[in-house]
């Protein structure tokens, strides 16, 4: 029989998970509170919302446990590395509900709605962070789809917007059928839902764990946007309110980076010659559609949506090296990768010009000579991205590339190069755009929010900061420590 | 044993003939219908397992609320399911290849099957307070954090639902029950002495 | 395959005597419930009568004793018409349908001590399920008649149904909570103390407060229930589905002869099923009010005029009650009958855990 829990171990598990828990009573809370407040105190209860995702993100890395630690019998694990994650991620949300709450102010849209659903899809991030077994990843993932589904659709009478999110939940649901098929086959051949537990009964021969494995992967590749499961990706940046995208970008993907190493790494850890093959198809593919697809887009958010797939490329180049090594540089590409794409994504939205947003390439042409400022960072931004030598995208490359050559995957390595060359085009593009051409009208001001992030993620993107990327190699390598080879 | 097996046989080719229904009916009334079918047979089915309350469950999750539900907005619909599709055959090929792959893919799962020890425990096993008893053991101790999680997800789908969908309209006259039923007569009723011949 | 031996939950019995008498068991319910049936008919048209003071029925037979059976010959002799649009299968499915799931509850309903034809242990759960089919042949039929009146009255019923079921269903929890089972008949013995026992009266026994205080949770479920019941088989005064000055007779208007009849007789199968629920839930089943009875014949009997009572107050109700407009039984379901069940379930459930220490 199983083992049974008692009061105390509820409770005991429920102080280990405290951000999660802190984060479900609060959305309650806030459910209730916006139905008496009503949409006027909208703006209000961003700003509270914002504040406790910082709590919650705080709380997190403050209480993180030394070591790896299961919570209620194992369907949890909570360790430095989920709980750096998760202290990221809802930083990540803070932003996210800031932004917007900004952006919609700007056309009178608040809603009490919009932070409740970040809430709730970071709830669900943090879950799949923590899953250590089938269901319990399978709900986190779910609960994070279905508010993130709202969330693209949230400008309901706007069509682009309804139709990101019509176009995502239909893809997603298909997405989330492959993924349950999958981990139906991979309990049925193994007997068991526990990460430990199917890595111990995991049989290589096993045909049927291996079908169940390969859906499993594909329905996390559609979730993290990897090629060939990213159709829905450049509609969804598109249409989706700007702040919607910034999140989706970032936030989504720490949490399904981290879930797809740990099912790589754990459950199937003993199974990396079987599923090499899946995650380098996958990671080449990702690099050639992202790099080639960005080239002809002239939609900056498009764009970004592209940029975002050959990212997602290379971090999963690193991940198919099935090493300690791979989860590291993974987990370091991801690093500092996120706070570029932030800073991105606050340019995009500081770019308003009559009252209109642009987003298009276009739209870009002269602003070095109207607004320096935004020039540079978006320069560096750009060339941090395109992995240029000093800036720290470069090293998050390096170490992709030491990782997949290091286990002997040349091939791989080779188109992801040859990606980078491609990639480096689209970027330059936009520069040269900018420095080059003929200035049109001046932009409005952008507001604090927006610039002080667009600032921020320059900074960090700064070959000065390069001083910062020991201790940061120090910390990914101890973490990726904890995943089981 | 035989009068089980008996069942067991008839409902399994039911389930599966109206399964294949679902997809093959002309009509999308008949394919709700045929669903219907489909959850309840399958209910028969726990039946026999001796999973009576999932059985009772899933007839009255599925069939009682989800698919009534499924039945309403089907029957609202004013599709042309004819016109929708036409083109159809144009998707052949590639559907086809896809749907052999996957039938090639089954047969080599179903090949390769081999029972786990403990993948699944005869319900038999749960004694006097039967599969209800047993499951809400499970559900609220070891599985709890699972089962607020699926509290959560509803929750998430429940304000989704609302996001979307509500609209304060303008101009909308509301029934206000608390004012209609705190009204006294003073406010709604005028007592005049009219005078003969001579109106208000 | 996996080597599980089948757990029937339906213990099979063997041989030829077996089968004999499960089937003997079943007929004698069917012909107890139609006779119940074709009385009650009249019993309803009476109490309407008498309460707008006419006569009602009084030509076939004694004080029109005969009277429901002359109807029963007057639609089985008639020809059954079918509209040229309506979609034939489904048309003639839902009547069907609707009288077989009525009979269907009934396997499960104990009428006295012992007398139960499938002594389930999920039974109530049961009911619930196949209670909550009894929408289909509703929707089927409106929407095979292929005309408006009836589509109308059939979504209007679909909506009503399901929006009610979860009300009943949160109220039959109070219940299951309270006792501790959900077998019908387990149900009935925790209330053989006598009136104070009843779930409906618990709030009599004085001598313990948590007792009173449960007691009254439940007679508040104890009106839900009944109100709930009401809209549940579309009932007057929520009889809006064939609401006679709106939509002609609503999902029934095309149907005419036996498709007819057998929707008559499984609507109000199903109510005469509500009052036994409601019977043996909340007023004791076959136990009197001074005690417990163990007698089948004497319990079937105070089971009965049981039923009879409760239904004399649905018939009240039909007679005085005038009807509800839409919205307002939309709200009633939905933001008074759902949130107070709710919280009832949550009062019990502490008096469960905390009240009698823990079950």
């Amino acid at each position: 029989m199983n083992p049974e829990i008692s009061a105390e171990m509820v409770v005991a598990s429920l102080r280990l998970m405290a951000p999660e828990t802190f984060l479900a009573v609060y959305a309650l809370f806030l459910a209730v509170l916006g139905a008496f407040v009503g949409d006027r105190g909208a703006r209000a209860l961003s700003t509270l919302t914002a504040l406790v995702l910082v709590v919650a993100a705080v709380g997190s890395v403050i209480y993180a446990p030394l070591e790896r630690t299961e919570a209620f019998n194992g369907a949890i694990v909570v360790d430095p590395l989920t709980a750096w994650a998760k202290g990221g991620l809802l930083l990540l949300a803070a932003f996210a509900v800031q932004m917007a709450s900004v952006v919609f102010a700007r056309d009178g849209s608040a809603r009490f709605e919009y932070p409740l659903l970040v809430t709730l899809a970071a709830l669900g991030m943090c879950i799949m962070i923590g899953a250590n077994d089938l269901i319990t990843m399978y709900l986190g993932i779910e609960l994070n789809a279905l508010a993130a589904y709202v969330l693209a659709a949230f400008r309901r009478d706007d069509s682009r917007s309804s139709e990101a999110g019509l176009k995502y939940f239909v893809l997603s649901a298909i997405s989330s059928g492959l993924l349950l098929y999958g981990a139906s086959l991979v309990y049925g051949f193994t007997g068991a839902v526990r990460f430990a537990d199917i890595a111990a009964a995991a049989d290589p021969d096993n045909v049927g764990l291996i079908f169940g494995l390969v859906f499993v992967l594909c329905g996390l590749a559609f979730k993290i946007s990897a090629a060939p499961f990213h159709m829905w990706a450049p509609d969804v940046y598109e249409g989706a309110p700007a702040p919607v995208t910034a999140f989706f970008a970032t936030a989504s993907k720490i949490a399904g980076v981290i879930l797809m190493a740990r099912i790589l790494m754990e459950p199937f850890g003993d199974l990396h010659d079987r599923w090499v093959q899946v995650i380098s198809v996958i990671a080449g593919v990702s690099m050639i559609v992202g790099s080639l697809g960005a080239l002809v887009q002239t939609n900056l958010r498009r764009l970004m949506a592209y940029s975002s797939i050959a990212n997602i490329g290379y971090v999963l180049m690193a991940l198919a090296a099935g090493s300690q090594l791979g989860v590291q540089a993974a987990l370091l590409y991801l690093a500092l990768y996120l706070p570029v794409t932030l800073a991105m994504f606050a340019g995009i939205l500081a770019l308003r010009r009559q009252g209109e947003d642009l987003e298009r390439i276009g739209d870009l042409s002269g602003l070095a000579r109207n607004h320096p400022f935004m020039a540079t960072c978006f320069t560096m931004l750009l060339f941090s991205l395109a992995g240029v030598p000093p800036l720290v995208g470069f090293f998050g490359k390096l170490a992709a590339f030491q990782a997949t050559l290091d286990a002997g995957l040349v091939v791989l390595a080779i188109v992801g190069a040859l990606a980078t060359v491609v990639s480096a085009a689209y970027y330059l593009r936009i520069i040269k755009v900018m420095w080059f051409d003929e200035p049109v009208a001046r932009m409005e001001p952008a507001g604090p929010t927006l610039a002080v992030t667009l600032a921020a993620g320059t900074v960090l993107s700064f070959p000065v900061l390069v001083v910062l990327l020991g201790p940061l190699e120090t910390a990914v390598r101890a973490m990726s420590a904890l995943y089981g080879p | 044993m035989a009068i089980t097996a008996v069942a067991f046989y008839t409902l399994a080719t039911i389930t599966i003939v109206s399964a294949f229904l679902v997809i093959a009916a002309r009509n999308p009334v008949h394919s709700v219908l045929f669903l219907i079918l489909t959850f309840f047979t399958t209910a028969g089915l726990f039946v026999l397992m001796g999973a009576e309350f999932l059985a009772m469950l899933l007839v009255v999750v599925y069939v009682g609320a989800v698919a009534v539900l499924f039945l309403f907005v089907v029957m609202m619909l004013d599709i042309d399911f004819a016109e929708l599709k036409r083109g159809f055959l144009s998707y052949l090929p590639l559907g086809g290849l896809i749907g052999v792959i996957l039938v090639a893919q089954f047969l080599l799962v179903g090949s390769a099957w081999v029972s786990p020890e403990n993948a699944a425990r005869s319900p038999a096993e749960f004694g006097e307070g039967g599969t209800a008893e047993a499951l809400g053991r499970i559900l609220y101790t070891e599985y709890v954090l699972v089962f607020q999680l699926s509290g959560m997800v509803l929750f998430t789908a429940m304000i989704g639902a609302i996001v979307l969908t509500l609209r304060q309209r303008e101009g909308v006259k509301r029934q206000n029950v608390a004012t209609q039923v705190g009204r006294r007569r003073t406010e709604a009723v005028v007592l005049k002495d009219v005078k003969p011949g001579e109106g208000i | 395959m996996v080597g599980y031996d089948f757990v029937p939950f339906v213990e099979w019995g063997t041989g030829v005597e077996w089968t004999l008498m499960k089937v003997g068991q079943i007929l004698a319910i069917v012909v107890m419930l139609l006779l119940t049936l074709a009385y009650i008919l009249l019993f309803d048209r009476k109490v309407w009568a008498a309460v707008q003071m006419r006569k009602g029925p009084n030509v076939v037979g004694p004080f029109g004793t005969l009277q429901s059976f002359a109807d029963f010959f007057k639609f089985v002799l008639k020809e059954i018409v079918i509209p040229a649009g309506a979609n034939k299968t489904v048309f003639l499915l839902a009547p069907l349908l609707t009288f077989t799931l009525a009979f269907a509850a009934w396997a499960v309903v104990p009428i006295a001590p012992g007398w139960v034809i499938s002594d389930l242990n999920v039974g109530i759960l049961y009911l619930f399920a196949i209670s909550s089919l009894g929408v289909y042949g509703i929707i089927m039929g409106g929407w095979a008649s292929n005309s408006k009146y009836p589509f109308l009255g059939s979504l209007r019923s679909a909506a009503q149904m399901v929006s009610y079921e979860v009300s009943i269903g949160l109220v039959i929890i109070t219940v299951l909570l309270v006792v501790g089972s959900m077998n019908l008949g387990a149900i009935v013995d925790a209330q053989s103390g006598g009136l104070h026992t009843w779930h409906a009266f618990k709030f009599l026994n004085v001598t313990e407060p948590a007792t009173v205080a449960v007691g009254v949770v439940l007679f508040v479920m104890f009106v839900v229930f009944f109100v709930s019941a009401l809209a549940e088989t579309n009932r007057p005064p929520f009889d809006l589905p064939e609401a006679e000055s709106e939509l002609v007779a609503g999902y029934q208007v095309e149907y005419s002869s036996t498709p007819y009849l057998l929707f008559m007789i499984g609507e109000y199968l199903n109510i005469v099923l509500m009052c036994a629920l409601i019977t043996l839930l909340f007023l004791g089943g076959w136990h009197l009010p001074w005690g417990a009875v163990n007698d089948p014949w004497l319990g079937f009997l105070v089971f009965y005029v049981k039923l009879w009572l409760v239904f004399f107050v649905f018939a009240m109700v039909k007679a005085i009650v005038p009807r509800f407009r839409y919205d307002q039984l939309m709200r009633i379901g939905w933001k008074i009958f759902l949130p107070t069940s709710l919280v009832a379930v949550v009062l019990v459930a502490a008096y469960v855990v905390f009240g009698r220490g823990a079950a």
